[in-house]
């Protein structure tokens, strides 16, 4: 039940097209100030830490604070069991697909 | 393939469509081929194939682990259509996350085309309608690979 509400937390963050970009900036540069994340998408300061606190209450973002300034750095892992859940039942069914044809051939006629 | 929240394998066999939808209808038969690996053997614990059935099947892996996945039929229509849920039991870490599984059969030519659609079910209340939460997840998983890797 947990892994389910932090993967639902993890698509929600993930649904948001600013969101996605501030994620793929984070992945190319590990710590960034909310500013200059504002300036670089062009939104307003409190839209920016709204996404900011989305992202951050996903886990998939953390902040740490050096006097007024606020950095960010990604935290790869709900990203990574987001894939997961995909990838293990892509390769269930397709593992499956190759049992499935087995069996039709061993048991003859079509 | 891969899109947004689904995951779809599609496969052509040679066999009528009557046979392929036997295969996921008949408890023996799943038996010998619901599962990713012949080194995880399936042992199917409930299995009621009507609609509004449970279904519940123990994953024996190779390190000595079972895993069980269970769910209920929604829809049945021989031979071209199964719909049921399939949620995975804990201890996983996946346990609990609701999901659907869409099975349809069809004739083209000589052989019988199977089209699985495995979605994750999105819960409304903590979702937004636009749904391109997976695809995002994607996107970002492989721009943060491509970044650790390089």
């Amino acid at each position: 039940m947990q892994s389910n509400l932090k993967l639902d937390r993890t698509f929600h963050a993930l649904a948001d097209g600013t969101r996605r970009s501030m994620i793929q900036t984070l992945a190319r540069g590990p710590a960034r100030s909310a500013g200059e994340l504002g300036l670089r998408f062009r939104s307003a300061q409190p839209t920016i830490s709204k996404h900011l606190k989305v992202l951050e209450e996903a886990g998939l973002i953390e902040r740490s604070v050096e006097g007024r300034v606020h950095r960010f750095r990604l935290r790869p892992q709900p990203l990574k069991d987001a894939g997961t859940w995909i990838a293990r039942h892509q390769s269930f069914w397709e593992g499956a697909m190759a049992q499935l044809d087995k069996l039709l051939e061993e048991d003859g006629s079509p | 393939v891969i899109d947004g929240s689904t995951v779809e394998i599609r496969r052509s066999f040679r066999a009528t469509p009557e046979r392929v939808f036997a295969a996921f209808a008949n408890p023996e038969l799943v038996a010998r081929w619901l599962t990713p690996s012949p080194d995880i053997r399936v042992t199917v614990l409930r299995f009621e194939f009507l609609e509004g059935g449970a279904y519940r099947l123990a994953y024996h892996l190779p390190d000595g682990t079972t895993s069980v996945i269970g769910g209920t039929y929604r829809t049945i229509v021989p031979p071209s259509k199964i719909v049921f849920s399939w949620v995975i039991e804990p201890p996983d870490e996946h346990a609990g996350i609701d999901s659907e599984v869409t099975v349809s059969i069809a004739r083209s030519r000589e052989a019988t085309e199977l089209v699985i659609r495995h979605e994750r079910l999105k819960r409304r209340d903590a979702m937004e309608r636009h749904g391109a939460g997976w695809q995002g997840a994607l996107v970002a998983l492989n721009a943060l690979l491509e970044t650790r890797a390089g």
